[in-house]
C-alpha cells in the first residue's frame, strides 16, 4: 500500500494497542479468580509488540508478534473460610497488581488515541494534496 | 539574401529554444491515460468493495477490529477522491484544448 503508507501503518498501531486492551481487560476481569493452591494461578496475558521491517518494500509499522504469560504460582493468601482453601486456609490468587494494570490501561487507550490521530492527518494531508493547483 | 538575427535576443535564449521544435510522439498518449485511469478505477473499486464487506461484517457481528472498517472506509473515501481529481483535471485539459480557436 503505497499511496496510502501512514494509513496502513497507524492501522497496525491501532491492531497491537486494541490487543493490549484486550490483554489488560482479561488480566482485570480475573484479578479476583481464586484457585486452590494444588492448581496453577491465572497467568496475566502481556502482549509482545514487534517492528515491521521497513526495508525491501515493506511499508513498516507493528505488529503483535504473541502472547507472555505471567507467573503461574500467584500469590498465597489466608483465606481459612474460602470453599477452595487447603487445610492450611490458603487460596491461590492470581498474581495481577491493580493499579499496574489501569496504568497499562490508560497507555493502551492513548496509544490508540494516538494513532486514530495519525490517520485522521493522514487524510487530512492527502486531502490537501489533492486541492494543489485547483485554483 | 538573408536576414541576421537579433543578436540580442538570440543570445540570450537557450539554444534549444531557437531550434526547430522535435515532434513529439503522441501516438498512444490518449490510449495510455485512459488504461491508467481505467486501472485506478479498478483498484478504486477493490478498495471500496473491501470496504463494504467489512461493513456488513459489522452489522452482521462478524467484525474484529472496529478501527478495520474505518479505515477501509477511509482509504476508499480518499482513492476517490484522487480517482475524482485526476479525471476532472484531464477533462479541464481536454476543455482548455477544445476552448482553442483562430
Amino acid at each position: 500500500m503505497g499511496t496510502f503508507a501512514a494509513i496502513g501503518i497507524a492501522g497496525s498501531g491501532l491492531d497491537v494497542y486494541r490487543r493490549w486492551l484486550d490483554a489488560v481487560s482479561d488480566n482485570l476481569a480475573n484479578i479476583n479468580t481464586i484457585r486452590p493452591t494444588g492448581e496453577a494461578a491465572f497467568q496475566a496475558r502481556y502482549i509482545v509488540a514487534e517492528s515491521i521491517d521497513n526495508e525491501g518494500g515493506n511499508s513498516g509499522g507493528v505488529q503483535a508478534t504473541g502472547v507472555a504469560l505471567g507467573s503461574a504460582e500467584g500469590r498465597l493468601v489466608y483465606e481459612p473460610n474460602h470453599p477452595l482453601a487447603d487445610e492450611q486456609g490458603y487460596v491461590r490468587y492470581p498474581d495481577v497488581d491493580m493499579s499496574s494494570q489501569m496504568v497499562q490501561l490508560i497507555q493502551a487507550q492513548r496509544g490508540y488515541q494516538a494513532n486514530a490521530a495519525v490517520i485522521d492527518r493522514a487524510k487530512d494531508m492527502y486531502s490537501t494534496a489533492l486541492t494543489i493547483g485547483r485554483n | 539574401m538573408s536576414i541576421p538575427p537579433i543578436s540580442g535576443i538570440s543570445a540570450a535564449m537557450p539554444a534549444a529554444v531557437t531550434q526547430p521544435p522535435q515532434t513529439m510522439p503522441v501516438s498512444d498518449g490518449g490510449a495510455g491515460f485512459g488504461t491508467s485511469l481505467a486501472s485506478a478505477v479498478d483498484g478504486l473499486q477493490a478498495m471500496q468493495s473491501t470496504s463494504s464487506a467489512l461493513a456488513i461484517k459489522a452489522v452482521t457481528g462478524d467484525l474484529s477490529d472496529v478501527h478495520d472498517y474505518t479505515i477501509a472506509a477511509t482509504q476508499a473515501s480518499v482513492a476517490m477522491e484522487l480517482t475524482a481529481t485526476i479525471r476532472n483535471r484531464a477533462v479541464d485539459a481536454f476543455n482548455e484544448i477544445m476552448r482553442m480557436q483562430a
